[in-house]
Parts: structure tokens; sequence; C-alpha cells
């Protein structure tokens, strides 16, 4: 359901970047939710979180977001590749004013 | 969750359930409705009897009708209203509307209703997608944050958003006030005191708000005075008269006066002396707040009658006081929520009329006035010359107003009272209320503008008529 990849990027400085490939309703992000928030601790990596495939976002999405900016800082997390249905959450919560959502 | 009382805290949490929410469709949407009010339905009396317990107004039992109202009647209302994307395709005007949420709204709760209110607000919220924070009356936290409660588990259990319904566990004006105006709350829904109502409009967030009443009723000559009084009764004495609806004063007809007096009597109310109206007046009105002494508010008639020291029979229903006047000076002619009315016998027709008109005017602008009457030309025209949202006809008014049980108003425990109440609508407020309506506007051109020269708004010697000509010629 969720996949993790920890990757180098362009600049060659290491990321953990989870690329979700189903709808994140609360069921979903319970289930994931500790073994991620876990996983975010140990890499102590910058995070992206790829929204590609993702239509749909529940309350329970956000608090992990909400952890894991916590975690590891908001200006080292980003939300990448969001649908517009699921970017208007994030204007809504006001969540693109402290992580960076595209 | 119901422990806080950070503004700051409570909004950045209604916020998050408002982005949520915005994503659901009309199927998850009415599940999470469904749920809720099974839940607020099937609890009905426990909350009915926590709520007599935590204030001592009304009954338990008239409560208990009150959370069926505003759940089952509700629900049956909006169950089928599509509140989620496209509502309306108007292909031939090229209007499409989109409902889309509202956002945050704080909901504050009366006292004398304070389990059905709460019960109603969240249906309507939730049906519109919107998240709520409930804010109970100081006298009845326990009893509405129950409500809530209850409503809250059952949406979750249906996947709704964390925090679609929140609650203040305690409550002081600094955090109504602090949550009425914060800059990410998108509607105060107010149900209270005038005071209360005056401060939602003044928050600067939009507000509808819904406050006093005074409800004149009108027995007309044509009228079935037994049939009138029997009405009048069951309404009056409902939940010992703490409905905002119901009956304030009786203005009968001198052709019918004596009949209604005599009705009002053998079905076990009680006239007042003048001498008992003057001690009435000192323990149901309070002079310094210019206000319903909050002590008698929803006590049953013995009970406000002992208070006052006047000795009546343990059965009696309503008190009544024969007044002339109606302003200030006559405090008995004001908004009194309790088994008192006020008794007025005038001439004729246009006399009573103009009685009624003081009393509506007098703290109840907009909100509800009755009448009994079976001349249709008589009704049309009290109508037309009463500021009222509502005007009920040969009906109890306190169950009338709130719509659903005698009539086919959407049901509603907060109703609007147009501009006369500083409301912007005088509508049963329901779950309509709470929608942003988007139209998508196709191109769809005048055909007369398009045909017309619209040089000739520039020749000033055409005038409204001559323009209008050219318009038409063009058609």
């Amino acid at each position: 359901m969720v996949q993790y990849n920890l990757e180098s990027n362009i600049t060659n400085e290491p990321n953990l970047i989870c690329a979700f490939t189903e709808r994140l309703d609360t069921a979903n992000c319970l289930e994931i939710e500790d073994e991620l928030i876990n996983k975010v601790r140990e890499s102590k990596a910058p995070v992206i979180f790829n929204l590609q495939d993702v239509d749909y976002v529940a309350s329970a999405f956000l608090r992990m977001c909400l952890k894991v900016a916590k975690e590891v800082g908001p200006e080292n997390f980003s939300v990448i590749n969001v649908h517009p249905n699921v970017k208007k959450v994030f204007k809504i919560a006001g969540f693109d004013k402290q992580i960076s959502i595209t | 969750m119901g422990n806080t009382i950070d503004a700051n805290k409570i909004m950045e949490k209604a916020t998050s359930a408002a982005a949520i929410f915005g994503q659901l469709s009309q199927e998850h949407t009415d599940r999470i409705v469904r749920a809720a009010y099974e839940a607020a339905f099937d609890n009905r009396v426990k909350l009915a009897k926590l709520a007599y317990e935590e204030t001592g107004k009304g009954k338990w039992e008239d409560k208990v009708i009150k959370n069926a109202v505003a759940t089952q009647f509700v629900y049956d209302d909006i169950k089928d209203l599509k509140t989620v994307g496209i509502i309306s395709e108007d292909e031939e005007n090229g209007i499409v509307e989109i409902a889309q949420p509202i956002g945050p709204i704080f909901a504050l709760i009366p006292v004398t209703n304070p389990t059905s209110t709460v019960m109603f607000k969240i249906l309507i919220a939730l049906k519109t997608r919107n998240p709520i924070i409930i804010g109970p009356h100081p006298n009845a936290i326990k009893c509405s944050t129950e409500a809530a409660r209850i409503c809250y588990e059952a949406a979750l259990k249906e996947d709704a958003p964390e925090d679609c319904v929140q609650w203040l566990s305690e409550v002081s004006m600094d955090i109504t006030h602090e949550l009425m105006g914060h800059k990410d709350l998108s509607l105060v829904l107010a149900t209270g005191g005038a005071g209360l109502v005056h401060a939602a409009y003044s928050s600067g967030t939009p507000a509808i708000g819904v406050g006093p009443g005074n409800v004149p009723v009108f027995v007309e000559k044509s009228a079935d005075a037994r049939f009138a009084v029997e009405q009048i009764i069951i309404s009056k004495t409902f939940d010992n008269g703490t409905v905002c609806a119901s009956e304030q004063a009786i203005v009968a007809e001198r052709a019918i006066a004596d009949k209604v007096v005599e009705e009002f009597k053998q079905q076990k109310c009680y006239f007042l002396s003048r001498e008992e109206g003057k001690a009435l007046e000192k323990v149901a009105y309070d002079p310094k707040r210019e206000l319903m002494n909050a002590e008698i508010v929803g006590k049953p008639a013995p009970v406000i009658a002992k208070m006052a020291g006047i000795d009546v029979p343990d059965d009696t229903k309503l008190l009544l006081v024969r007044l002339d006047e109606v302003g200030k000076e006559c405090p008995l002619s004001g908004e009194i929520l309790a088994p008192i009315l006020a008794f007025y016998k005038v001439g004729g027709f246009d006399d009573a009329i103009n009685q009624c008109i003081d009393l509506n005017f007098y703290g109840g602008t907009g909100h509800t006035v009755s009448m009994y009457s079976n001349d249709e030309d008589k009704i049309k025209k009290f109508a037309s010359v009463m500021n009222a949202g509502r005007i009920l006809l040969n009906t109890p008014s306190s169950q009338g107003a709130v719509g659903g049980i005698y009539n086919t108003l959407n049901p509603s425990f907060t109703l609007g009272c147009g501009s006369g109440g500083k409301n912007i609508t005088t509508d049963n407020i329901t779950a309509k209320h709470l929608l942003n309506i988007q139209r998508i506007a196709r191109r769809r051109v005048n055909r007369r503008l398009e045909h017309f020269d619209q040089n000739l708004y520039f020749d000033e010697s055409l005038d409204a008529n001559a323009i209008e000509k050219k318009f038409d010629m063009n058609d």
C-alpha cells in the first residue's frame, strides 16, 4: 500500500520519499502511521510525500503530516504531486503556509 | 477536545475538519448524517431527562418531543437534499449550481432547548459538510455537551472528519467572543437572548442570530373559541412555555372575548386580579435587566403563582393577566417564557390589529404572530400588517413555528426573524442556509441587447420609455 524509498536527489542529499498508492482514508492511515513515523525518526533525512496516486486524504493523514513536520522540521518536509482535490485540502487546512506543497 | 478552551486550537482543528469534509461525496455525507441522527434519536429520552435535571426548566416529557422533532423531523426534512457538488442544472439559462460548504460554524445554544438545538444544528452542519463547535449555555453544559458527544461519536463511526463536532466544556464570555470573532470562523449560528445575538452580529463574522419573540395571538370573531383556547393551552404549556415562538398575549375582539375568557377558565386557566397581576409582575420581571426573570422561565404555573404569593389550584395550567397597555410600564406585555399570558379585550377588527402591531413591535419584530380565524380576507389583512417571519393560523404557535408538525414549514430550532430581528432571512433556518452556492454561468447573450444600438444610451433626449421601445422593437 505504501512504498518507502530512501533516495538521493540531485543534490545528493538523502531523502526519505514516501510514495502513497491508495486512498488515504482513516483505516489506511492508522495502518501505516506508526511504521512510517518510526521510519522518519530512524532515517533523520528530509521527507517527501509523493501523492501522485492519491485523490482522497482523511483527518488521520493531516495528523500524520503534522507529526512528520514536527519530527524533521517543516523546512525538511514536502508534499509533491498533489491532485487538485488534495491541494484544496492543504489550502483550507492552512498547511501550505508551513509545508511545501506542490 | 472538550477540555480545551484555547480558541486557536479549536479553530485549527475545525479548519482541518473543514478541509477533509470538502472531499466527501454526497453518499458518504448522508451516511454520516444518518448515523448522527440515529444516535441522537435513540438518546432522546436520556438527553431530555438530563436537560431537565440540569436546568430545572420545562418538562422532560416535552423535551423528549423536542428532541424527536430536532432529530427525526429534521432528518426527514433534509435527508434527500442535495448538498454536495452539482445541485441543479438549467440548460436553457446556462446556469449550473454547485453546493460548497461554508466552513466552521460556532453554534450558540439556549438554556431552554439545550439538547434539541444541539442535535438540530449538528445535523444541518454535517449535512452541509461544515464542522461545528457547540457553545452551550453556562447552565446547561453537561446536557448540551453530551448531546454533541453522542452525535460526534456516531459520525466518526462513518469515517467523518476528526473534530467535525467540537464543544466547549467550559463557557466564558471571553472564549465566546474570541471564537465569534476568530478569523477562521465562517458563521455564528446564535440562538439565545438579545445580548448574545447582538454580540454575534457585532463579531465581524457572518451570523444568523435568532433572539426574542413577543407573539400576539389574535382571536378573531369568526374563530372557534373553544378550539382556539385548547390549542393555545397546548402550546403555552408545552415545556412550560420555553419556546420563543410561544404565545405571549391574547388579543380578543369584544364579540368573542367573553367566550374566550370562559373557555380559559373552564380549561383550568386562572385569571389574576389587578393586585395579583402586580404581584406576578414583581417575580416575573427583572426591572434592572428589563427582561423576564430567569428564575421563572420554564416553571409550572402553580410554582410561579406561589413565588408571587398567589393562591391558585394545583392543576392550574396558565396564569392570565388582563392588560390594556403595551410597553415598559407594563412588563407582562413583553416576552415571558413561562405559562403566563397577557389578555387584551379590544373593540373591533381594526382595534385588534392595532393592538397586535403594538405587541409585535414590542420586542418581537420579525419573529412570529398567531391568529385564530376562519375569515380569509381578515387573515390576509392581518398578515400584511404584521412584521413576522411566521404568521400561524389556527395552530399552537410553539409547535407551529418549529415546523413540520402542524404545517409544512422546515422543521427548525432557529427561526429567522428577517430585518426586523436583524436577521438576513425570515426562513426557518435549515441545511440550505449553510451552503455557499457557486454558479457556472454559461454564455447566453441577451438577444435584445445584441440587436440594440448601444450608442442610443448616449442620447440624453431619450428617456426610459423611449429606450424601452427601441429595445423591444429589436426583439
